[in-house]
C-alpha cells in the first residue's frame, strides 16, 4: 500500500472510529467523510455518488452486476473465476477470444440473443494485459438496443466491465467507456484489500445479494468500511494524478526487459496482444520450462513472478485464460507473468532480467544434462 | 554415480538429507510422495504447501524433483487397514503400515523402476549391513515405526540421518540456508493431523452411544459416543465427572461398551506377558532368549523373554507393563539392532 493510502485510513481507526449511521455530531463528522469519499471516487469515473455500492472487493462488485441480470448472460472466456462462475448460475455463454486474448465484435454480435440483458468483459486481463476494445463493444450494444427497440423488444441490455486491472493505466470513465456497470477493487491501485466499488447507471436496478440494514441505498447492507473507502479515495486520487507518466515509465521498463530477455531466448513466447496489453504487464513462456521452478529460484533472490499454472502435481489448475488463447499445455506450464509497479525502477527491472535468464538458463541446462 | 531418489515431504529432516546426499555426490532427485490430500472437518489438508516447500528445496539444491502418486494405494492400504482395524476394537499404527505399504514397498519399486539405485528418507535410524540399527539420537530413534520393513529393502535405503540429533538437524539446515530449515514438525499420523483420530473417524464410522461401566461394580456410570473411539488406558474425553479420574480398561465392541475404573492397578491395565501376532522379522527369526522390546513409540526398552507359542509369540516381562494396547506394535532389539516384531493380540 501507499504509505499516504495509510496515512489517510488510520484517523478512521482510531479516533474517528463512530458507525457512520450514528446520531451523534463525531459520527455525523465521519459519516460526512465517508461521503465525501465516494463523491470525490464518484467524480473521478464520471459518475454520481449514489450510483456507487461500495464493497468488499471486485468479487463482491462483479457477483452484485451479475445478480441483477434475470435473462441470458455473455463472459468473455478470459474473464476472472468471479466473473465466470457467476455467470456460471445464470443462462449464459462463454465467449472465445482470438490468440491474443480480444473478443471478437462479430462473435459476441453472433453470441448476443432477442433475451440476452448483460454483457460483462473486463477492460484489461489479470494475467497476459489484454485490453479489450471495450468503447466499439459499448458502440455495437448501442446499436443493438435501437434494433431492439424497433422491433418491440423490451429486454434491455447491459454491458459490464471489471475494471480493477486497469485502473492507473487506463482510461476509466464510465461515459467515455460506454458501460452501465464498473467495478474497481481497491488492492489493485496500492489501496487497502477487500475495498472494492461497483458503479451502476442510475436505469440499472440492482438487487442485493445480503439482507441487512440497507446501507448504500439498500443494496450492500452493513456497516460502512470508512477506512477502506477513504483509502479506495486517496489510492484512486494518486494512481490517477500520476496516470500518463506511469504508463510511459512503465511502458519503457517492460520494453527494457522485453529485449533482454528475447535476445537471450528467442524461441520464448509472448502472449497478450501486441499493441493492445498493460505498460505494467509481460507475459512471456519457455517451452518446456517447469516455470514453477524458476519462480521458487527467482524469490530466493527476491525477484517475485508468477506462473501460467498452480502446483505442477496439481492437474487441471492450468490458467483457463493461457488455455483460451490456444496456448499448449507445455508452452503454458513455462509461463511466467511479470509484472512492473510504482516500486520498479530500472535499477530493479535490470537485475530482474539478469535474474530471470540466469535461471531460466539454469533450468534447461538441468533438464539437459 | 549412484542415483538416489529421496522421499522430500517438505519437512526439515527429508529436506537435510537430500542436502547431506548432495554433498556425498549422489546423484539426488527429490520425490514427494502424494498420499493424501483431502481436507478434513477444521483442518486443511497441507499437502500442497508442502509440495511446494519440498520443490522449493529441491530447486535450491538443484536436484530433478518429481511427484509420484500414492493416493489409491494409501487410501487402500493404510487408511482401510486403520479403520478395520479401529472397528474391531483395535488400536492401530497407521505410521507402522505406511512405511511397510508405501514408502519402503510402492515408492521404492516405482524409484527402481525409474532408474534409481537407491531410496532415502528423513527417518532417524541407520542401516548397516541390511541390519536396522537405532539412530545416535535416542529420543528420535524411529526405527520403531521400521520394524515392518524388508531386509531387502532396507539393502537399497540410505537414513543419511541416522547419526545426527534433531538439534544437529536443524542447525545443518540452517547453515546450508534450506527453506525448511525453521518450519514447524508435524505431529503424528500425517493425514490426521491436529485434528485428531476421533474426529477422523468420525468421517468413516457412525457414531453408536453406548454405555459406560465401571469395570468392578457393573455400575453404569454414563454415556460414550462409539466404543471405537476409546483405547486402552485412556484418561480423557470421558463424560464422567466428578472424583478420581477414570481409565479405560476395557470394552466390548459388540455390546458397543466402554468399561473404566479408578483403580490405577487394574489388573487390565498392565501386563507381565503379551502376546503377539503377525510377526515380522527383518532378516531371520530370532532365537529364543532375553531380548529389549519397546511396546510405544520413544518408550523406554524393557527386559524380555522371548518364547514362540506356534507362529504367535510370548513377552515374559520381569515387572508389568501399563496399557499394552491391542493393535499396537511391539518391536525387539538385539542390543542397537531392530530384529522385527508383531501386533499386541
Amino acid at each position: 500500500m501507499d504509505e499516504r493510502v495509510i496515512t489517510a485510513m488510520l484517523p478512521y481507526f482510531q479516533v474517528a472510529f463512530f458507525n457512520p449511521s450514528s446520531p451523534y455530531a463525531p459520527a455525523v463528522a465521519v459519516r460526512r467523510a465517508y461521503e465525501a469519499a465516494k463523491e470525490s471516487i464518484a467524480r473521478q469515473i464520471g459518475g454520481k455518488a449514489d450510483e456507487l455500492v461500495m464493497t468488499a472487493g471486485a468479487t463482491e462488485s462483479v457477483n452484485l452486476a451479475i445478480h441483477q441480470a434475470a435473462g441470458h448472460v455473455i463472459v468473455a472466456a478470459t474473464e476472472h473465476h468471479s466473473v465466470l462462475r457467476a455467470a456460471q448460475t445464470k443462462d449464459h455463454t462463454i465467449l472465445d477470444v482470438d490468440e491474443h486474448g480480444r473478443v471478437s465484435l462479430d462473435h459476441l454480435r453472433r453470441a448476443i440473443r432477442p433475451d440476452t440483458e448483460l454483457i460483462s468483459i473486463a477492460l484489461a486481463n489479470n494475467e497476459i494485459g489484454t485490453i479489450q476494445p471495450l468503447r466499439d463493444i459499448a458502440a455495437m450494444i448501442k446499436e443493438i438496443r435501437i434494433e431492439r427497440r424497433a422491433q418491440g423488444n423490451s429486454t434491455r441490455l447491459l454491458l459490464h466491465s471489471d475494471a480493477s486491472q486497469g485502473v492507473g493505466q487506463l482510461d476509466i470513465h464510465v461515459a467515455r467507456l460506454g458501460v452501465d456497470l464498473l467495478t474497481l477493487n481497491a488492492a489493485k491501485m496500492y489501496g487497502p484489500k477487500q475495498v472494492g466499488l461497483l458503479w451502476a447507471s442510475s436505469q440499472v436496478v440492482l438487487r442485493p445479494l445480503l439482507a441487512g440494514g440497507g446501507q448504500e441505498h439498500g443494496v450492500r447492507s452493513g456497516t460502512e468500511n470508512v477506512a477502506g473507502v477513504i483509502g479506495f479515495e486517496r489510492a484512486l486520487t494518486l494512481v490517477s494524478d500520476r496516470r500518463e507518466s506511469e504508463v510511459q515509465r512503465l511502458e519503457t521498463l517492460k520494453e527494457a526487459m522485453r529485449k533482454e530477455l528475447t535476445a537471450a531466448f528467442p524461441d520464448a513466447v509472448l502472449s497478450g496482444h501486441p499493441k493492445h496489453q498493460l505498460a505494467g504487464h509481460l507475459h512471456i513462456s519457455f517451452a518446456h520450462l517447469d516455470a514453477e521452478r524458476v519462480l521458487f529460484a527467482l524469490e530466493s533472490r527476491g525477484v517475485l513472478v508468477a506462473t501460467g499454472s498452480a502446483c505442477a502435481a496439481n492437474k487441471g489448475t492450468r490458467s483457463h485464460v493461457l488455455e483460451a488463447i490456444g496456448m499448449s499445455p507445455e508452452v503454458a506450464d513455462g509461463s511466467l507473468r511479470i509484472t512492473f509497479g510504482h516500486l520498479s525502477s530500472s535499477e530493479n527491472t535490470a537485475l530482474a532480467s539478469r535474474a530471470i535468464i540466469e535461471e531460466v538458463k539454469r533450468e534447461y541446462e538441468r533438464m539437459h544434462r | 554415480m549412484s542415483k538416489v531418489y529421496v522421499g522430500m515431504s517438505g519437512g526439515v529432516d527429508s529436506s537435510l538429507t537430500a542436502a547431506l546426499l548432495v554433498e556425498q555426490g549422489y546423484d539426488v532427485t527429490g520425490v514427494y510422495m502424494k498420499n493424501w490430500t483431502q481436507d478434513l472437518p477444521g483442518m486443511k489438508c497441507p499437502w500442497a504447501d508442502d509440495l511446494a516447500d519440498a520443490k522449493r528445496v529441491a530447486v535450491q539444491l538443484g536436484i530433478d524433483f518429481k511427484v509420484f502418486d500414492f493416493e489409491t494405494e494409501y487410501k487402500q492400504k493404510v487408511v482401510n487397514y486403520m479403520i478395520d482395524e479401529y472397528q474391531k476394537g483395535r488400536t492401530p499404527n497407521p505410521d507402522i503400515m505406511c512405511n511397510q505399504e508405501v514408502k519402503f514397498k510402492l515408492f521404492l519399486e516405482a524409484a527402481l523402476d525409474d532408474g534409481a539405485d537407491y531410496i532415502a528418507t528423513g527417518h532417524y535410524a541407520s542401516v548397516e549391513n541390511g541390519q536396522l540399527k537405532m539412530a545416535k539420537d535416542a529420543n528420535k530413534d524411529q526405527t520403531y515405526f521400521l520394524y515392518r520393513v524388508t531386509g531387502d529393502a532396507l539393502t537399497k535405503t540410505l537414513f543419511p540421518l541416522g547419526g545426527y540429533t534433531k538439534p544437529d538437524v536443524r542447525e545443518m539446515a540452517k547453515a546450508r540456508g534450506l527453506y525448511t530449515a525453521d518450519k514447524k514438525d508435524s505431529q503424528g499420523i500425517c493425514f490426521v493431523g491436529q485434528i485428531g483420530i476421533r474426529d477422523f473417524l468420525s468421517q468413516y464410522v457412525e457414531q453408536v452411544p453406548g454405555d459406560v461401566i465401571d469395570r468392578v461394580s457393573g455400575k453404569i456410570l454414563g454415556r460414550h459416543d462409539g466404543a471405537i473411539f476409546y483405547t486402552l488406558g485412556q484418561r480423557h474425553g470421558l463424560d464422567i465427572g466428578g472424583g478420581l479420574p477414570y481409565y479405560v480398561v476395557g470394552k466390548d465392541m459388540a455390546k458397543n461398551e466402554v468399561y473404566v475404573t479408578t483403580d490405577l492397578n487394574d489388573e487390565n491395565l498392565w501386563k507381565e506377558e503379551i502376546r503377539l501376532s503377525a510377526l515380522h522379522w527383518i532378516n531371520e527369526a530370532p532365537a529364543e532368549g532375553m531380548y529389549d522390546i519397546r511396546v510405544r513409540h520413544r518408550s523406554r526398552l524393557i527386559r524380555a523373554g522371548l518364547v514362540y507359542d506356534n507362529d504367535k509369540l510370548v513377552l515374559k516381562l520381569d515387572d508389568a507393563e501399563r496399557a499394552v494396547t491391542p493393535g499396537q506394535s511391539v518391536v525387539i532389539y538385539d542390543k542397537e539392532v531392530c530384529i522385527g516384531g508383531g501386533i499386541v493380540i
